[in-house]
């Protein structure tokens, strides 16, 4: 175990939570993320027994999640498991496939909703040129937040995934924030 | 006070407001202008060119005259138009462009002076002395010509932005509209209603007729209070869409608080970008005037204007109560306006009407077959002219109503290059086939503008809109409505020697007009751009067709013949801070932190903008008075201990499968698939036309995994060409590629002791020459079992090494490599150094990397191997390319205190700089504390066979011509001895 200490992708010792009315965003430092690819002709793997999902969907047992990306090509997901090797992990489970780890090369916020999916929407509406009405839960894109690129996975009609690239966090985190904070008014 | 009964104003909510610093009163629901009017104050502001008093002309966005300054400070705001700014409690506004006050204007001398200022005059007069134009003139004319005054301050306030999508977006919510939304919501469409007044019902608020035998107004609040129960409706009002893009996609600006005194918490405004499958233009329709003699003194407005003041906010038009009313038309609308003003209790004198064969539709005068031909009254107006059969005569009048007919709002459907149509029923251009796809102009804005007629084309709007996606939806019960006559007489100005206004918030006359013709400025483009027509921020929505008529009427042609007019988005004015999108200053746009920021942050370091990286610049420490200063310390630490720089910036891409080596054979000049696992090479990628077009290192870190580094600018324009060369070029490679710049903090450890500071890091690493030598790459464990990566790779030309741990870490990681090389004189170094120490060792970068530039030149031309193809390789031996004979030198100014400038051109001595005699240009330069001395790099012809000769290096920008002496681009250990220990 290194006795270096990490920092969250905001610079902080611990992930950032902030609450605005209905909406609360949180910092997902826990989060692991590697890449996984066929090659070329290869058969898709069921990496921790995931149906690795089609078009712009994402699934999750729970734990481990997945998401499209490109034609043959996903991300994969563990909550708090930031602090393991995932990718080795993953490679584990898919030998045939090519993995790369990415769980430090994008910082995730976590978007939850108390009051249902209407203020998820209302959020997504000043930040995304998505119609909400098109992504609900399972759904998952890659797109556009003022000038950033983001991953975006509706968790559930009240979660909202926004995952970006890490050094971009702060600027994502001031996007997100000053869009729920005007919600609140 | 000339407030009348009824309207749609709240008289239990009065508002204070000053204009000019006189104190007013309004009620919630007036605007200014309405507030104004029903104050009895007709004159508001001063016209562009000549001065001229002005007073309301319209009652919507198309307003020419009342242009004013709305509030003050910061919040100031040149150039609102009164009539659609809605009335608050405290509004303060001033009118604008005059000298002195309102009512005794000092530039009002320039109407004096009209005849030297018709059309093009701008063009005429100001051309000698050449040198005048700038410093003289110019100023003149903008302080004479005047558009308002900016505060020079920051905008205080917040603007946002966002998206919205629907099935159906209807922009007016007019009678048409509203028919159209209701339609469309009762069928479960997604839909926006979107209007720029800030209450609904467009015309039907300012029009007297009933619906179902009721005021208008009940079937106005029974719709909205259906829609608003419609979880598929949003209603935004105070909204207006301003511009038809690509792909359905519609430009809005929601004017979210400009109707309070300050925003408070909530944004000014929000632009919004609506994608909408399908829309319904029910703009409605600008009503236009009929140009006469001294048309423009404050009390003429336009007659559906009046109508609307009277109805709507019951404000009489005139100064006093008892002032009598006439109106001059060519149709019947004119006479709505009499019989409304009657119905008001309004002295009507009666309604002159160019038709010979006009007859009262009510208990009121009649002038038929006559003309205004003059008016009196220099701040507002007291009498017109009326001429019937040659015969003149002068009535006194308080205001004057003037209805020329209505122009549909075509202005959308001209976005895409769509031409309106002529429609002689009409007298009236209506929207021609052509425009943006999906959009579908119904209402008033279709040339149908009857209310009966209008709402039931609302409703089939909608209808066929959502048919187009596969909807159905039922016709609707719609009121009782009737159609006023709009019968008219093609009749478009009165002839006379005397001004009459066509465009009158550009000062542009029948003359001018007249003037243009005779000197053949008749093309409908010229005309507009000789006399300034339309051009004015109303973008002349008063005036183009009667300016189109009259030129029709010169050139002996019809109207269509003459030309169209079609409009550029905006639609009205849209402010540069709602398209800004609401973030400003350092948030103005996205800044990617390097892992080790915050510390360098906390360590003073100074920051610079690199793309949209913040870089540590350098690292002043206390009693360093100069920049130079502090660099000159960073890079001598860096050749005599070590130094530490933060080198995530470069671009990192990892690329993964069995072709992996050839997919790089083919993107590198050099040969790649070479390269054993565990070592690193310098790599060139050329354009596909054969220049340089990026340099990095490429590690094999397996046998099927390699990480490629690219510089940091190019590291996502590198990656995007890779992917494509994957997926377009060779798909049937087995190769995958991901960018992963951000996941690793990579850190430059530089100089003689790196090692041994290194050592002190590493978990059981053998880090010896004989292990680990120069180029070497490789897996391995630091600080008790943290994943990291190990490149022994220099850009200073030292003993160097690139360490890479998960980003995370950065932060901690150079916390312990400062720590841990303390008694080895660690020092942090910015881009500044970094930048010394590459140009001390002649290495390339961004400057050298230009675009023009080739191998060859960098001296590296047989790195592009002739073993195998790769991009750009046939293209670098073309002709022409391969004997670029300028090659990268060094350079030495024979004064070393005296910095060669980059970018300065080189020359033989005793040459003249001439194109001609150009030998090449200065690429990077820089003062070195290694050489004591400053130094340059620089392409001169054939200057790898010209070391030792003084050439001159000249900036005649600056008038700086300095001796330098070639020399080895390699400032530092040529050998390169340094690196490899």
């Amino acid at each position: 175990m290194t006795d270096l200490t990490p920092i969250t992708a905001l610079g902080a010792a611990a992930p950032r939570v902030e609450t605005f009315g209905a909406l609360q965003i949180e910092e997902n430092a826990g989060l692991a993320l590697a890449s996984l690819a066929l090659r070329k002709g290869g058969n898709t793997p069921a990496p921790f027994g995931l149906t690795l999902p089609d078009v712009a969907s994402a699934v999750s047992n729970g734990e481990i999640g997945a998401f499209w990306t490109g034609r043959g090509q996903w991300m994969v997901e563990a909550a708090g498991k930031s602090e393991t090797d995932f990718a080795a992990l993953l490679k584990a489970e898919a030998p045939e496939c090519i993995v790369t780890e990415q769980t430090d090369g994008f910082v995730a916020f976590e978007v939850v909703s108390t009051q249902g999916g209407a203020p998820i929407e209302a959020l997504m509406s000043k930040l995304l040129n998505i119609d909400p009405k098109t992504f609900g839960a399972g759904q998952a894109v890659r797109t556009g937040l003022e000038h950033m690129t983001v991953f975006l996975i509706r968790r559930s009609d009240e979660k909202l995934a926004v995952i970006g690239m890490r050094t971009l966090a702060g600027s994502l985190w001031h996007a997100l924030a000053v869009a729920a904070r005007r919600l609140e008014d | 006070m000339t407030r009348l009964t009824g309207g749609l104003i709240d008289r239990t909510k009065p508002l204070n407001f000053t204009f000019n610093g006189a104190s007013y009163q309004g009620f919630e629901g007036d605007t200014l202008a309405s507030a104004l009017l029903a104050n009895g104050v007709q004159l508001m502001g001063r016209s562009f060119k000549y001065h001229r008093p002005r007073g309301v002309f319209s009652a919507g966005s198309e307003e020419p005259n009342a242009i004013v300054e709305l509030r003050s400070g910061a919040r100031q705001e040149p150039n609102t138009r009164a009539t659609v700014a809605e009335l608050f409690e405290g509004l303060t506004a001033n009118s604008q462009n005059h000298v002195g006050p309102l009512h005794r204007d000092l530039l009002a001398v320039n109407d004096m002076f009209a005849p030297f200022f018709a059309a093009g005059f701008y063009y005429k007069t100001f051309m000698w002395p050449r040198a005048f134009w700038e410093k003289i003139y110019e100023p003149l004319i903008r302080n004479a010509a005047g558009l308002g005054k900016l505060s020079m301050l920051p905008d205080p306030d917040d603007y946002d932005k966002g998206f919205l999508h629907c099935d159906l977006l209807v922009i007016g919510a007019g009678a048409a509209g509203l028919s159209a939304a209701l339609t469309a919501g009762r069928a479960g469409a997604n839909v926006i209603l979107a209007d720029e007044d800030f209450a609904l019902g467009g015309r039907l608020t300012m029009e007297s007729d009933p619906l179902d035998g009721e005021d208008a107004q009940v079937w106005v609040a029974k719709v909205k209070a259906e829609l608003e129960s419609l979880a598929n409706v949003r209603i935004m009002p105070r909204t207006t869409v301003f511009g038809v893009y690509d792909h359905g996609i519609y430009g809005a600006v929601e004017r979210v608080s400009d109707h309070l005194l300050t925003p408070g918490d909530k944004v000014r405004q929000t632009l919004w970008r609506i994608t909408a499958k399908q829309t319904v233009l029910a703009a409605g329709a600008t009503e236009r005037h009929i140009p006469f003699a001294d048309n423009d003194r404050p009390g003429i407005m336009l007659a559906g204007a009046m109508r609307a003041y009277v109805n709507r906010w019951a404000a009489a038009p005139v100064k006093a109560d008892n002032d009598a009313i006439a109106i001059f038309t060519n149709g019947d609308d004119g006479h709505r306006t009499a019989l409304d003003l009657i119905a008001k209790g309004a002295k009507v004198l009666g309604v002159i009407d160019s038709r010979a064969d006009a007859k009262a539709l009510g208990s009121y005068e009649v002038f038929a077959g006559a003309t205004v031909t003059g008016t009196k009254g220099r701040l507002g107006l007291k009498e017109i002219e009326i001429t019937r059969g040659g015969k003149s005569t002068w009535h006194s009048v308080g205001a004057l109503g003037v209805a020329g007919g209505w122009n549909p709002n075509v202005h959308l459907t001209s976005h895409h290059r769509g031409r309106p149509v002529w429609d002689e029923s009409l007298l009236a251009f209506v929207p021609g086939q052509g425009g943006p796809k999906g959009l579908i102009p119904a209402g008033a804005a279709a040339g149908k503008g009857g209310t009966a007629t209008a709402m039931a084309d609302g409703m089939r709007a909608a209808i066929a809109a959502l048919s187009e996606l596969g909807m159905t939806a039922n016709e609707i019960a719609l009121p009782d409505a009737v159609d006023a006559s709009q019968a008219q007489a093609a009749f478009w100005h009165v002839p006379g020697k005397k001004r009459a206004w066509v465009d009158f918030q550009n000062d542009v006359t029948v003359k001018d007009v007249k003037l243009a013709h005779q000197e053949n400025m008749t093309p409908v483009e010229h005309l507009k751009r000789w006399t300034t027509l339309g051009m004015a921020t109303d973008q002349g929505k008063t005036s183009n067709i009667s300016a189109l008529a009259v030129m029709a009427e010169l050139t002996q042609k019809s109207i269509p013949e003459t030309g169209t007019t079609i409009f550029r988005p905006p639609y009205t004015g849209v402010s540069l801070s709602v398209l800004g999108g609401g973030d400003t200053g350092p948030l103005f746009r996205p800044s990617r932190l390097t892992p080790t920021h915050h510390w360098a942050e906390a360590q003073g370091a100074e920051f610079v903008e690199v793309g949209p990286w913040m870089r540590a610049q350098y690292f002043p420490k206390a009693g360093e008075k100069t920049w130079r200063e502090t660099v000159d310390r960073e890079v001598l630490a860096v050749r005599s201990g070590v130094g530490l720089c933060d080198v995530t910036t470069l671009g990192k891409v990892d690329v993964q499968g069995a072709d992996a080596g050839e997919f790089l054979n083919r993107v590198y000049a050099n040969m790649i698939g070479t390269l054993k696992v565990g070592m690193v090479r310098y790599g060139l990628m050329l354009r596909e036309d054969g220049h340089l077009y990026d340099d990095g290192t490429c590690a094999r870190m397996a046998e099927d995994h390699y990480v490629v580094t690219t510089t940091t600018a190019n590291a996502g324009a590198v990656y995007r060409n890779m992917e494509f060369y994957h997926q377009c070029v060779w798909p049937e490679l087995d190769v995958q590629l991901i960018s992963t710049t951000d996941a690793w903090a990579q850190i430059a450890v530089a100089g003689p002791k790196s090692r041994e500071l290194l050592t002190r890091l590493v978990d059981d690493f053998d880090l010896s020459n004989e292990a680990f030598p120069f180029m070497a790459c490789s897996d391995l464990t630091i600080c008790g079992g943290l994943r990291a990566r190990l490149f022994r790779i220099s850009f200073s030309g030292e003993l160097a090494y690139e360490i890479a741990v998960p980003a995370r870490y950065g932060h901690a990681l150079m916390e312990r490599l400062m720590e841990k090389g303390a008694d080895l004189g660690a020092t942090p170094y910015g881009t500044e150094a970094l930048a010394v120490l590459r140009i001390e060792k002649g290495h390339a970068a961004g400057a050298e990397l230009n675009g023009q530039t080739t191998a060859q030149m960098l001296g590296l031309g047989k790195m592009v191997s002739a073993k195998k193809d790769s991009v750009g390789a046939i293209m670098s031996r073309r002709e022409g390319m391969g004997q670029d004979a300028r090659r990268l030198v060094g350079l030495k100014p024979v004064d070393p205190t005296k910095q060669i400038m980059a970018g300065s051109h080189l020359f033989t001595e005793a040459t003249a700089h001439t194109m001609e005699t150009d030998q090449g240009w200065v690429t990077s330069s820089c003062y070195s504390p290694h050489v004591e001395s400053y130094i340059a790099l620089g392409y001169l012809e054939n200057g790898d066979s010209r070391m030792g000769e003084i050439i001159v290096a000249a900036n005649p920008l600056e008038g700086i011509t300095l001796k330098a002496e070639v020399v080895s681009a390699h400032f530092v250990d040529p050998e390169g001895g340094r690196l490899r220990d």
